[in-house]
């Protein structure tokens, strides 16, 4: 959902507000600040394929608008040729690692068309990943408009 | 004094069943079950001492018009007198367990009464649970509102 301009600054900021957690990997942090990046770079590709990877097959995708989505219905919204996103900031995320899981959250702006109706959105995001199988997988993913 | 026993009871249920940690998952997801419902019992009595026990002080909370909350933030505005909640159910609710983490995903509707006014709404909510020791902890937890 969030493809961003400044992600490489983002998460560099992201860092110095993660304080350190008990039993965490050191380097979860930074792979799953990584792999956000690389969903946002996948999304404005529309590189389904590659944004597959990164969910865990039992994802529960929340849109902005309460919409429940599977894995499967959110890789196919991405594909979907309804949907033009023209840009995507995020404004602000931060992580902060809990030893098997990640948590998360930020502020997206987004602009695009859809169903040819242009649209500006700006929400609050929380992704929680997890550590399966060897790997990081998001594993759920919410979007919340922010109404002031 | 009966609704702290109530909630000292869902409390009991959400323990483990052999103090060992060894609870097989559909016993885990059985805990989380009842510590969301723990949850609603607290909030809709405006318990934040329950309250307090369930979540983590890392706590992220995200309100439905997308306010970030901290814990405390969040227990603030549970003991507000200008909001009485009167009813806090759960439409539905689903949670996967990854180990160490469990993610509920559900709809929940409340009623109640806030700045003199009435109101109802629902939303679709994720929380995520971080397993300490025995206990599980929320540490964030996201609402966006869906039509009534």
């Amino acid at each position: 959902m969030r493809f961003a301009i400044l992600v490489g600054l983002l998460l560099g900021s992201a860092h110095p507000f993660a304080p350190p957690q008990e039993g965490l990997d050191p380097g979860a942090l930074t792979k799953v600040l990584a792999l956000e990046h690389a969903w946002n770079e996948a999304e404005q590709n529309k590189d389904t394929k590659s944004m597959s990877a990164l969910f865990d097959d039992a994802v529960v995708y929340v849109d902005y608008d309460g919409t429940l989505r599977t894995k499967a219905e959110f890789l196919s919204r991405v594909k979907a040729e309804a949907s033009q996103p023209e840009q995507e900031i995020t404004e602000s995320m931060t992580g902060r690692a809990f030893g098997a899981a990640v948590v998360v959250t930020g502020v997206y702006v987004a602009k695009g068309v859809e169903n040819g109706k242009p649209y500006v959105r700006r929400g609050r995001f929380v992704d929680t990943w997890a550590f399966k199988d060897g790997r990081w997988l998001c594993v759920a993913s919410q979007a919340t408009p922010i109404l002031h | 004094m009966w609704k702290l026993l109530i909630f000292f009871m869902m409390l009991a249920a959400a323990a483990p069943l052999n103090g060992q940690g060894a609870v097989p998952p559909d016993a885990q997801q059985r805990r989380i079950l009842a510590l969301e419902n723990a949850w609603n019992q607290a909030q809709q009595t405006k318990d934040a001492a329950a309250l307090d026990m369930l979540l983590a002080p890392e706590l992220s909370y995200i309100e439905y018009d997308g306010t970030l909350m901290n814990k405390a933030e969040f227990l603030a505005s549970v003991r507000s007198p200008t909001l009485q909640p009167l009813r806090i159910v759960n439409e539905s609710i689903a949670v996967r367990v990854y180990g160490a983490v469990a993610v509920a995903n559900g709809v929940v509707r409340e009623d109640g009464v806030k700045n003199g006014k009435p109101f109802t709404i629902r939303e679709r909510y994720t929380d995520t649970w971080v397993r300490r020791g025995d206990d599980w902890v929320c540490v964030a937890s996201q609402s966006t509102q869906v039509p009534r």
